[in-house]
């Protein structure tokens, strides 16, 4: 035990005598933003022992929840800019200014790799009482405010989805905050709520299974995966403006780390995510594979954040206005 | 027929029966250091084993599962500092066992009981699994209050020699845990504008702080008193003493799968309801509870182990974590190929078998490496108190410092060590505090979770109980404990007082 201990403790002096030039020196710590089994769980978990092999160490990776993701992405941005504490995040992070949650976004994260995009589908208890998007908006107006939507917390996936359904419908639901879409779906089978919008890919077992019914793709198109899902725009085409929209995953590091060590973890992430294994995981789940860093995903992230901001402080969600913080109107 | 083979695969497989055997030996160390759980290690395995086929993966993790749950009770016994959170309740009597020179007894029983725990888990998993997660997944937000509620009441059973303390120190955990980030919307509560108080306060660090570094220095009033002989002649326990208390081990065991499948609960709560649930059964315990009662480590200790078997459930059927462990062997699987799912069970049947075989061996070989070498464990208890108490104090901060690899951590832990010290001079227990705080947000989330699913309405919250067969059941039990303890009831119904919490306090 002894020697377990001696051990521990040289890891942790190793830590702060860590140089840059001959990083990564120590295991690599990944701070997973949202809760085990989620979409982002599932996609950081799934990469990162292709990267481990690039990078020859490890990335010890947690689950930090809460608060939309605000106590990973503080936790991240409070350590060392050295590159050993990678967020592992979703899209979340761009709305926190407006929606008064936290004064940081991406532009204070440098994208190691932004890896994929989801498609968010509509899916239902499979006992709730209507079976298409249609009979839910009917079944919605008739009982306003009765059915309960399932939800991650403001500025999570399912509010923005809901946010932009009541911004074209008349479509009043109780959204019920859960620790991520994994718990929520769970919660969603036990029939704590009745719908609720998630990232394909979390879904797609459960619909195949039969446990819960999907409702619509909330795309322009059909997917590969589930082609029998009723793109939105099929029945409401004024969703088209805003399509497409979707989540994304991606891999950060605080802006301040030595470019050295930023170009070592981009290039380890891109041949990870370049890997066979992973990019049929990605496309099997429903997910499209991005793969980009540096400027080319800061256009991305930041064209990301004008759409969304404005949308979600449009339909009275933020408490924020975009212009305050420079964000442009698309 | 083929379910056989699969069950039996990891028996005659020399590489994977060597690995289960590993992991387990590997889990009970890592469990028994505080601060590296089993969570950690499993999720550094799945990189390191991502080249492998996905059975020898999955062996080595049941083994460090298994192993690593029973390795919390070592560090609890010997040094009173719980593993782990589902050990908190085994150091409550296992400790005063080592105090009497009992360690090696303490470390036997509760080697014997995971054991038995483990193993009525693993049944249950092979028997039961689909109608036990159908059951699992129906709880909703208030059923999880509910459960928080029942936990509450805990603290009469932690509470020593008064309620009102135990309350007031049970009140400060449950306040501790509000601090940081409000989980539901990110306001931020009790943080004063520190980054690092947004994180919240780390239960563990608290655990080893309030249990450890206490106890370290409230031995230092006692430096000159000669360590208690340890006595090392009886480790395996007779089968007499399991026998009568096959009972409770099975009882125990039954709260623990339960507690273990529900999705939001785990190990950790199973074992302090186990435990609470021993003190109110046993009527005339031979060791008053709190001084080094058995029932107080059968129960908890039957209970954690009974809790791994339990987690798969949910997991297994349908792709749901039953804990954070599962959590992570779902994305290993995913990883490996399989599409953890509904439908794994009815895909990859032989996936299920395999894992049932699996972890009934990690439990055997967990019984064998606990069970040997206590004599030298026992020793470190033996060793004068001046080489003792810098080692515990070490162990302790680099068990603070690993939780998150956080200096900040390693402050608040001393800290609460100091608070914790302070605390028991004055009559006060710490385990309340603990319990407050693991409970705090369990309770938290939900109740407001329930609350905004009835749009915000007292009386159809209320009425959602009544009318919910299962809420009104948990509700029905935690009217029932309270009934149990007015004094109408005890004067009625109880045997003499056995028990030192609500009696003294009256």
């Amino acid at each position: 035990m002894l020697k377990t201990l001696v051990g521990a403790f040289a890891l942790s002096m190793a830590a702060s005598f860590a140089m840059a030039n001959d990083f990564p020196k120590q295991d690599l710590q990944g701070v997973i933003q949202w809760g085990a089994g989620g979409s982002t769980d599932l996609v950081m978990r799934s990469v990162a022992p292709h990267v481990e092999k690039e990078l020859g160490r490890s990335i010890v990776m947690t689950n930090k929840t809460g608060g939309v993701g605000v106590i990973a992405t503080q936790f991240v941005s409070t350590q060392p800019a050295d590159g050993y504490t990678l967020l592992m995040s979703a899209e979340n992070p761009q709305l926190y200014k407006v929606m008064g949650l936290s004064n940081l976004d991406y532009s204070n994260f440098y994208p190691v790799n932004v890896l994929a995009r989801g498609v968010p589908i509509i899916v239902a208890n499979k006992d709730a009482p209507f079976n298409t998007f249609k009979e839910l908006v009917d079944y919605v107006q008739k009982n306003p405010g009765k059915v309960r939507m399932g939800s991650t917390g403001p500025g999570g996936l399912p509010s923005v989805v809901g946010a932009m359904l009541s911004s074209k419908l008349d479509f009043k639901v109780t959204a019920v905050p859960f620790d991520g879409d994994g718990p929520a779906l769970t919660a969603m089978q036990g029939g704590a709520v009745e719908f609720m919008p998630a990232v394909l890919g979390a879904a797609v077992e459960h619909v195949k299974a039969g446990r819960i019914k999907v409702l619509a793709i909330f795309d322009k198109q059909a997917s590969p995966v589930l082609p029998d899902a009723r793109p939105i725009t099929a029945d409401y085409p004024q969703f088209e403006s805003l399509l497409p929209w979707g989540p994304f995953f991606g891999v950060f590091v605080k802006s301040e780390t030595p470019d050295d060590v930023k170009a070592k973890l981009v290039a380890a992430f891109k041949k990870g995510a370049n890997n066979e294994a992973f990019q049929k995981l990605l496309s099997d789940r429903g997910y499209v594979s991005m793969n980009m860093s540096g400027d080319e995903a800061n256009s991305f992230l930041k064209k990301w954040q004008s759409t969304t901001s404005w949308i979600v402080y449009d339909a009275g969600m933020g408490k924020k206005s975009p212009e305050e913080f420079g964000i442009p109107k698309p | 027929m083929e379910a056989l083979t699969y069950l039996f695969s990891s028996w005659i497989q020399p590489d994977l029966l060597f690995l289960t055997a590993l992991g387990a030996f590997a889990g009970i160390y890592i469990g028994a250091i505080p601060g590296l759980s089993v969570t950690m290690a499993v999720s550094i395995l799945i990189s390191f084993t991502f080249s492998w086929e996905v059975n020898p993966a999955l062996a080595l993790m049941n083994g460090i599962f298994m192993g690593g749950v029973y390795g919390g009770s070592r560090t609890a016994i010997l040094l009173n500092i719980p593993g782990a959170p589902a050990a908190i309740a085994t150091s409550l009597d296992g400790y005063p066992m080592a105090k009497k020179g009992e360690a090696g007894q303490a470390i036997g029983l509760s080697t014997v009981m995971s054991f038995i725990g483990g193993l009525v888990g693993i049944v249950v998993l092979a028997l039961a699994a689909p109608a036990i997660s159908e059951f699992a997944i129906k709880f909703q937000p208030r059923d999880y209050m509910l459960i928080a509620v029942m936990g509450i009441l805990l603290v009469g059973a932690l509470s020593g020699e008064s309620l009102a303390k135990g309350v007031f120190a049970g009140a400060f955990g449950i306040l501790l845990g509000t601090v940081g980030l409000d989980p539901m919307t990110a306001e931020q509560r009790f943080t004063f504008g520190s980054v690092s108080l947004m994180n919240g306060i780390s239960s563990i660090a608290l655990m080893i702080g309030m249990f450890g570094v206490s106890e370290a220095l409230l031995q230092l009033h006692h430096l000159n008193a000669q360590a208690v002989k340890q006595k090392i002649d009886r480790i395996v326990p007779l089968w007499g003493d399991i026998k009568r208390h096959l009972s409770l081990t099975l009882q125990s065991s039954g709260i623990g799968v339960i507690i273990g499948a529900l999705p939001g609960t785990g190990g950790d709560i199973a074992a302090l309801m186990a435990y609470d649930h021993a003190k109110r059964i046993t009527k005339n315990p031979d060791v008053p509870f709190g001084e080094g009662a058995k029932e107080g480590l059968i129960a908890p200790e039957s209970a954690n182990n009974a809790a791994v078997g339990g987690a798969y459930i949910p997991m297994l059927t349908l792709g749901i974590p039953g804990d954070a462990v599962t959590a992570v062997i779902i994305g290993a699987l995913f990883i490996h190929g399989l599409n953890p799912g509904p439908l794994l069970l009815l895909e990859k049947p032989d996936m299920f078998w395999f894992t049932v075989g699996n972890l009934v061996l990690a439990d055997i070989f967990m019984l064998i490496f606990g069970l040997t070498g206590i004599r030298i464990f026992t020793k470190i208890i033996e060793c004068p108190k001046a080489v003792l108490f810098p080692l515990i104090l070490l162990l302790s901060v680099v068990g603070a410092y690993s939780i998150n690899n956080s200096v900040a951590d390693v402050w608040w832990m001393l800290g609460f060590g100091v608070f914790g010290y302070f605390m028991k001079l004055y009559g006060y227990q710490v385990a309340p505090v603990i319990l407050g705080i693991i409970l705090s947000r369990l309770m938290d989330d939900n109740w407001r979770r329930a609350i905004i699913s009835e749009r915000e309405s007292l009386p159809d919250f209320v009425l959602g109980i009544l009318t919910s067969p299962l809420s009104a059941t948990l509700l029905g039990i935690i009217v029932f404990v309270l009934f149990t303890q007015t004094r109408w009831w005890k004067r009625r119904f109880g045997a003499a007082p056995t028990s030192l919490d609500a009696v003294k306090s009256n």
